[in-house]
C-alpha cells in the first residue's frame, strides 16, 4: 500500500486527536516498518489495519466510520495534491466516471507498484450512477468516504446506498442517487 | 515532560527515518527516472531514425505510385461525393486535352456526351446508395476539341466511419475497342442485313444440322410456312425430307446433298429443276473454322429467267451455228499473225482440211499462193485501220488445187476494242470464175464483133459515099460542060437521086453515130444570123419556081456571135425546113428566132420553123418524132428514111434543148425548139459558117496558092482536081500518105487535102509524119476528108494532128468554105510581106557580108524547125517548156532582123507568164509561125544577096 495513505492517515488523526495518539499508535502497534511512513513508499497494507485497528480502539469509533471519516479527509487531500484530476470535469459523477479509466491509469504510470481497486461505473440516468468497487483490500468504506468527499466538493447532494455483492467485502456496489 | 520529550524525540527520529527513507527511494526513483530517461531518449532517437526511414520510404513509394500513375494509359482521378473532379492523373491532358487545372475545376458530367449523362449520373446514384464497392461502366465524353472519346472506367467508394468520402476511378481510353465493337456491330447488321435482302435463299446450318440462320427468300421458295426466325434452331435434315417433294427429282436431289454433307467441298452453281418449272441455283459451302467443320450455307438463287435466256441463246447460237455450217460461206478467224483460231465447218470443206489441221497454222504460209499474198497484207493494213474489206483471191486446198474465193473480211475487236485478229467469211467463187471467164471471153468475142460491125458500117459507108461522092461531084461538074436541055434534064434526076441516097445514107449513120453515143456538142463562136440567111438562101434556090416563098424573121436583139454547135444547129435547121419543104405545094415556109432568155453569159433562142403545107393529123403528132414513123397520109410522093426528126431531135435534146409541134390539117405546121447559147465575148469573123453555097459563090477569089491533094481514088481525085481546076487552085496530088509525105517535104503548100484510107500509109500516120518531122509544110492546114462520118474518126484524125475535117461526099462549096477558112489570112489581108529591121542589121553586123550570112543560114536550118514545133509544145500544153523555148528563141529573130516577131515572142513570154488562156497562146504560137513562114522567102532573098557579094 502506497505511503502517501499512511501519511494522510497519520496527519489526520494528528489533526483530530494530536500527535499523541499518532505516537502511541505507533508505538504500541508492532508495525514492521517501524511506524515510519513516507508518502512515496509503499508499506504491507496489514500495518493499514492494524492501525486502523488500533485507532478504532482508542477512539471507540467502528472502523467502517473511521475509514469514511478517512475517505473525505483524504478526498480533501487529493483535490490539493492532484488539482488537475478535479478541475478536467465539472461535476461528482463526471469524476467519479473518470476514476477507473483516466486517474488510476494515470496513478499506475506514476506508480507501477500501486494496488489500485476496480472500478465498474454505470449511469443508468443522468442522475443515477452505480459504482461497482472491487479489492481484495475490502476497503469500500474508504471508497465510500472517498465518494462522498467527491460529492461535497462540487456542492452536490446524494442518497449513497452501499450493499455487498459478496459477503466478505471485496465487492460492493455504490448506488448513487443525486438528490 | 520527559514524555513529551521523548514523543518529539520518536516523532523526529520517525520523520527523519523517513525523510531517509524517502530519499533513498526518490534516489532510486531518480535513477530509475534516468535510466528511463535515458532509454526513452534512445528510444526516441530510434523512433525519430525510423520516422526518417518511413518518411523516406513513404517518399519513394508515393513517388513510385505517381510515375507509375502517371506512366500508365489510365486515367486514375477522384471525385468528390456530388461529383466534382478533386484529383486526376496528368495523363488526363493527353487523354482529353485538358489540363489538370482545367479538369479539376469541372462536374464529372460536363464532359460526358449529352445523351448518356442522365444514364451514367443514375448508374453512379444507384452505386452511392447501394454502396457497392466498385463497378464498371463505358460511356463517351467530350474531349476540349469537341472528340468523342469512348471512355471505360471502373469506380470504387472510400469509404471511412461507415461514410462514403470519395469515389476514385481509374478511366481508360476504349475509343479503339468501341470502334472496332461499332464496325464489327456494322458489319454484322450488313451482314444480316445482305442475307435478309440477298436475291437469294439463303440457309446456315451448323455442325449438328441445325438452322442458325435463314432468310424469308429461302422460306418463300420452299413454301415454308414459317417465318424465318422461327425456322431456327430446326433440323436440317427433316427438313430437307419435307421439301424433297417439291423437286423434280426427290431421291437425287437428297443424294445429292448427302454426298454434298458427305464431302465438304464448297460447290456452286448447280442447276436443280423443280416441280413447278422453276430453276434454282444452288451453291454449297461448308464453313470450316481453323479447318474446323462448323457447319454450312446454302444458297439458293431463282435462275429460270437466266437459265431461259442462256438457253434461249444457246438455241440460237445453234441455230446460227447450223445456217454458218450450212450456208456457202466458209468462216475463218485468224490472229493479228494470221494464225488460224477458228475454222468452220464449211470452210474446212472448202478447204480440204480438218478444223484441227487448219487451227494453229499460219492462214497465209498455209493457205495463200505467193502471187495473192501481197493482197493479204494489205488487207491486213486495212483491218489494223479498223475498217473492213472484200477481196478476191485463190486458195490453196489441202490437195494442191486452187479455189477462187471471195473474201469478206472484217476486223475482230475484243472488250475493249483492241483489234486481236480478223474474221474472213470466204465464198467459193471457182464456178462462178469459170462462168466469168467465159463471160469475158464471149464479151471480148462480142466487142470484136461490134468493131468489126463498125468497121464494117464504117467501110460501107465509105465504100458507098465515096462512088456516090464521085457521082454527085461528076454531075456537078457536067453541068459545066454545056449539056443540052435533055441532058441537064437527065443530069438532074440523076443528081437529085444522088442526094437523096446521100442524105439516106447520111441519116442512116447519124443515128447510129447518136445511138451510140459518139455525137459530141462542139460549141465555137458562129454568126447565127449568117447561119439563118445561108440556110434561107439554100432553100430560096431550091424553091426557084415554087409557089412557095422561105422568110427568116429575126429578133432584133440577135446580133453577133453566139457559141454553140452550129453545125448541129445547121443541120437541125436544114432537117426542119427540109421538111417543109417537103409537105408545102404553095405558101410559105417561115424561119423566125426569137430571144427567150437573155442572160449576162448566157441565153436561150427559141426557133421555129413554119410552113403552110398539108399539116399533120393531131393523133400523128405524137409520132413524128419517133424513128422510122412517116405521117405523111398519100407516103408516096415524099420518100425518106424516117429518121429525119427523130434525128433533128436527138441533137435538139443533146444540146440540152427542147423541141415541140403544133399542126392543123390543111393549115400546115409550126416546130418549135429551144436552144441554150454562150454569148461570145470578143467579135470575130464571119469566116466560121459552115454553109452550103452554090457553086457560082466559088467563083471568090481564094488566096490558095498551093494545095497538096492525096487521095487514092481516081473519081475522087478527079472530082477534087476538076474543082480546084475550076478555081484555079494549082494543086499537086499524091496517091498514099507516104507520097504525101515525100511532097511535104519538098515543098511548102497552103493546105493538104487528106485522105484517111489510103494503102501503103493513111492519112493519119501521114499526118503524123508531116507534123512530127521537119519540113516547111509541118504546121500548114491539113484537111481530113473521108468517106466514114463516124465521130470516133474525127477524134482520130484530130489526135493526129489534123485541123478539120470533109466528109465525103461533099459538095463543092463546103471545100471552099474550107479554102476560105484555112487561107492564109496575110496574104489576103497584106499581100506584101513584112520587111527585115535593116536598121537592127545595119547595127548589128555593119558592112559584114559574112556573119550575117552565116546566121541566116543558121536561123533558116535550124531555128526555123524549132519555131515550128512551139505549136506542139503548145498542143501538149507543156507551158514551162514553151517559156524556155520562147525565151531562147527570141533573140535569134532580132538577129535577123525579124524585130517585130521578137516583139511578137516577147507579148508570148508575158502572156506565158501571166497564165493567159490556151486559145491565146495558141493565137500567139500560130501567128508567130505563119509570121515566121512569110518571111521565109524574104529571108531566103536576103541569104542569096548576101552569099552573092
Amino acid at each position: 500500500m502506497k505511503g502517501i495513505v499512511f501519511t494522510e492517515l497519520l496527519e489526520m488523526i494528528e489533526d483530530q486527536y494530536g500527535y499523541g495518539l499518532v505516537d502511541s499508535l505507533l508505538t504500541e502497534s508492532n508495525l514492521p516498518s517501524g511506524g515510519v511512513y513516507t508518502a512515496i513508499g509503499t508499506y504491507d497494507h496489514a500495518e493499514m489495519i492494524t492501525l486502523v485497528d488500533k485507532l478504532s480502539l482508542k477512539t471507540q469509533l467502528p472502523v467502517p466510520d473511521l475509514l469514511r471519516i478517512y475517505g473525505r479527509y483524504m478526498f480533501r487531500s487529493f483535490t490539493r495534491g492532484y488539482r488537475p484530476f478535479v478541475d478536467r470535469v465539472d461535476s461528482a459523477f463526471a469524476l467519479l466516471q473518470s476514476v477507473h479509466h483516466h486517474v488510476h491509469v494515470e496513478v499506475r504510470k506514476l506508480y507501477p507498484d500501486a494496488e489500485l481497486p476496480h472500478f465498474t461505473v454505470e449511469q443508468p440516468s443522468e442522475n443515477h450512477l452505480t459504482m461497482r468497487y472491487e479489492s481484495e483490500r475490502k476497503l469500500s468504506d474508504f471508497a465510500h468516504g472517498l465518494i462522498e468527499g467527491c460529492l461535497s466538493h462540487f456542492g452536490e447532494t446524494a442518497t449513497i446506498t452501499k450493499r455487498n455483492l459478496v459477503d466478505d467485502g471485496s465487492i460492493v456496489l455504490f448506488d448513487i442517487v443525486k438528490t | 515532560m520527559d514524555n513529551n520529550i521523548d514523543q518529539l524525540n520518536r516523532r523526529l527520529l520517525r520523520e527523519k527515518t523517513a525523510r531517509k527513507q524517502a530519499e533513498v527511494i526518490l534516489e532510486e526513483k531518480a535513477l530509475e527516472l534516468y535510466n528511463a530517461n535515458e532509454q526513452l531518449r534512445h528510444l526516441n532517437e530510434n523512433l525519430e531514425q525510423q520516422i526518417r526511414d518511413k518518411l523516406a520510404e513513404l517518399r519513394q513509394s508515393e513517388q513510385r505510385y505517381r510515375q507509375l500513375i502517371e506512366s500508365v494509359q489510365d486515367i486514375i482521378f477522384k471525385t468528390s461525393t456530388d461529383g466534382h473532379f478533386t484529383f486526376v492523373s496528368p495523363g488526363i491532358e493527353q487523354l482529353l486535352g485538358y489540363t489538370e487545372q482545367e479538369f479539376l475545376q469541372m462536374h464529372f458530367l460536363t464532359i460526358i456526351q449529352p445523351g448518356y449523362r442522365q444514364k451514367l449520373l443514375d448508374f453512379y446514384l444507384l452505386m452511392l446508395k447501394n454502396r457497392q464497392d466498385s463497378n464498371y461502366t463505358e460511356f463517351p465524353v467530350v474531349a476540349k476539341d469537341g472528340r468523342i472519346v469512348w471512355i471505360g472506367q471502373t469506380a470504387r467508394l472510400i469509404e471511412s466511419d461507415e461514410e462514403v468520402l470519395e469515389l476514385v476511378a481509374v478511366a481508360r481510353d476504349i475509343s479503339d475497342r468501341k470502334k472496332a465493337e461499332t464496325a464489327l456491330q456494322t458489319t454484322q447488321t450488313r451482314l444480316s442485313t445482305l442475307i435478309t435482302n440477298l436475291q437469294s435463299g439463303v440457309m446456315v446450318e451448323d455442325e449438328n444440322r441445325r438452322v442458325i440462320l435463314v432468310n424469308q427468300l429461302f422460306c418463300d421458295i420452299f413454301d415454308i410456312p414459317t417465318t424465318p426466325d422461327e425456322l431456327i434452331g430446326h433440323d436440317c435434315g427433316e427438313a430437307r425430307e419435307q421439301v424433297k417433294g417439291l423437286f423434280v427429282e426427290p431421291d437425287a436431289f437428297i443424294e445429292r446433298m448427302n454426298e454434298l454433307l458427305q464431302n465438304r467441298q464448297t460447290c456452286v452453281g448447280e442447276e436443280i429443276c423443280m416441280l413447278n418449272g422453276r430453276i434454282l441455283e444452288l451453291d454449297y459451302i461448308p464453313i470450316l473454322l481453323d479447318d474446323k467443320y462448323m457447319g454450312q450455307l446454302w444458297r439458293y438463287s431463282d435462275v429460270t429467267e437466266k437459265y431461259q435466256a442462256r438457253e434461249q441463246i444457246r438455241r440460237s447460237e445453234e441455230k446460227y451455228r447450223g445456217i454458218m455450217n450450212n450456208m456457202e460461206l466458209g468462216l475463218l478467224e485468224v490472229d493479228n499473225e494470221q494464225n488460224i483460231m477458228r475454222a468452220y465447218e464449211r470452210c474446212c470443206n472448202m478447204l480440204g482440211y480438218t478444223e484441227e489441221e487448219l487451227v494453229g497454222k499460219n492462214a497465209t504460209e498455209l493457205l495463200v499462193p505467193l502471187e495473192f499474198q501481197n493482197v493479204i497484207e494489205r488487207q491486213q493494213r486495212q483491218r489494223e485501220e479498223g475498217s473492213a474489206g472484200s477481196y478476191e483471191l485463190q486458195l490453196i486446198r489441202k490437195d494442191g488445187s486452187r479455189i477462187w474465193v471471195l473474201v469478206s473480211g472484217v476486223p475482230i475487236n475484243d472488250e475493249h476494242g483492241v483489234l486481236v485478229g480478223s474474221m474472213g467469211i470466204h465464198y467459193d467463187l471457182s464456178e462462178r470464175k469459170v462462168l466469168e471467164e467465159e463471160l469475158a471471153m464471149a464479151k471480148q468475142i462480142a466487142e470484136e464483133a461490134r468493131q468489126a460491125e463498125k468497121q464494117f458500117l464504117a467501110n460501107m459507108s465509105h465504100e458507098i459515099r465515096t462512088p456516090l461522092n464521085a457521082i454527085i461531084g461528076m454531075s456537078h461538074l457536067l453541068f459545066d460542060t454545056q449539056p443540052s436541055r435533055q441532058q441537064r434534064e437527065y443530069i438532074d434526076i440523076l443528081k437529085t437521086s444522088a442526094d437523096f441516097l446521100h442524105s439516106l445514107i447520111s441519116d442512116l449513120l447519124d443515128m447510129t453515130k447518136i445511138e451510140a453515143g459518139r455525137v459530141e456538142v462542139h460549141p465555137r463562136p458562129f454568126d447565127l444570123v449568117g447561119l439563118l440567111r445561108a440556110t434561107q438562101k439554100v432553100f430560096e434556090m431550091k424553091l426557084e419556081g415554087r409557089p412557095v416563098d422561105i422568110d427568116v424573121m429575126l429578133d432584133a436583139r440577135i446580133t453577133g456571135d453566139f457559141i454553140g454547135d452550129d453545125v448541129m444547129l445547121n443541120q437541125i435547121l436544114m432537117n426542119l425546113v427540109g421538111n417543109a419543104d417537103k409537105f408545102t405545094e404553095k405558101g410559105n415556109i417561115q424561119i423566125t428566132a426569137k430571144l427567150k432568155q437573155d442572160e449576162e453569159t448566157g441565153c436561150w433562142i427559141e426557133f421555129s420553123v413554119s410552113d403552110t403545107g398539108i399539116g399533120i393529123p393531131a393523133e400523128k403528132l405524137d409520132l413524128v418524132f419517133q424513128k422510122f414513123k412517116q405521117v405523111n397520109p398519100q407516103g408516096h410522093k415524099h420518100k425518106g428514111t424516117g429518121l429525119g426528126l427523130a434525128i433533128t431531135k436527138e441533137l435538139v435534146d443533146i444540146q440540152g434543148g427542147s423541141i415541140s409541134v403544133k399542126s392543123q390539117i390543111g393549115e400546115g405546121s409550126v416546130f418549135t425548139f429551144t436552144l441554150p447559147f454562150a454569148k461570145s465575148p470578143v467579135l470575130i469573123e464571119a469566116k466560121a459558117v459552115v454553109q452550103s453555097q452554090t457553086p457560082s459563090a466559088s467563083s471568090d477569089v481564094v488566096l490558095m496558092r498551093h494545095v497538096l491533094v492525096v487521095e487514092d481514088n481516081l473519081m475522087n481525085q478527079k472530082y477534087i482536081g476538076g474543082l480546084l481546076s475550076k478555081w484555079k487552085i494549082p494543086y499537086t496530088l499524091a496517091m498514099d500518105g507516104k507520097r504525101a509525105v515525100e511532097e511535104a517535104k519538098n515543098q511548102r503548100f497552103d493546105m493538104i487535102l487528106m485522105d484517111i484510107q489510103m494503102p501503103i500509109m493513111d492519112g493519119y500516120e501521114a499526118t503524123v509524119a508531116i507534123r512530127s518531122t521537119h519540113n516547111p509544110n509541118q504546121h500548114v492546114p491539113i484537111i481530113a476528108l473521108t468517106a466514114s462520118a463516124m465521130l470516133d474518126h474525127k477524134n482520130i484524125a484530130m489526135e493526129a494532128g489534123m485541123n478539120d475535117f470533109l466528109t465525103k461526099p461533099f459538095d463543092p462549096g463546103q471545100l471552099m468554105a474550107l479554102f476560105k477558112r484555112y487561107a492564109p489570112k496575110v496574104s489576103a489581108d497584106d499581100s506584101e510581106p513584112k520587111a527585115l529591121d535593116q536598121k537592127r542589121l545595119q547595127e548589128l553586123y555593119g558592112t559584114d557580108k559574112a556573119y550575117p550570112l552565116e546566121m541566116f543560114d543558121l536561123f533558116l536550118t535550124d531555128v526555123v524547125p524549132e519555131i515550128y514545133g512551139l505549136q506542139a509544145i503548145c498542143r501538149a500544153q507543156d507551158w514551162s517548156l514553151l517559156a524556155r523555148k520562147a525565151h531562147k528563141l527570141k533573140p535569134t529573130l532580132g538577129m535577123v532582123g525579124l524585130s517585130w516577131l521578137e516583139e511578137k515572142m516577147e507579148e508570148l513570154q508575158k502572156k506565158l507568164k501571166q497564165g493567159a488562156e490556151k486559145e491565146i497562146i495558141e493565137q500567139y504560137c500560130t501567128d508567130i509561125i505563119t509570121g515566121v513562114n512569110q518571111m521565109i522567102p524574104v529571108l531566103q532573098k536576103e541569104t542569096q544577096k548576101l552569099s552573092q557579094v
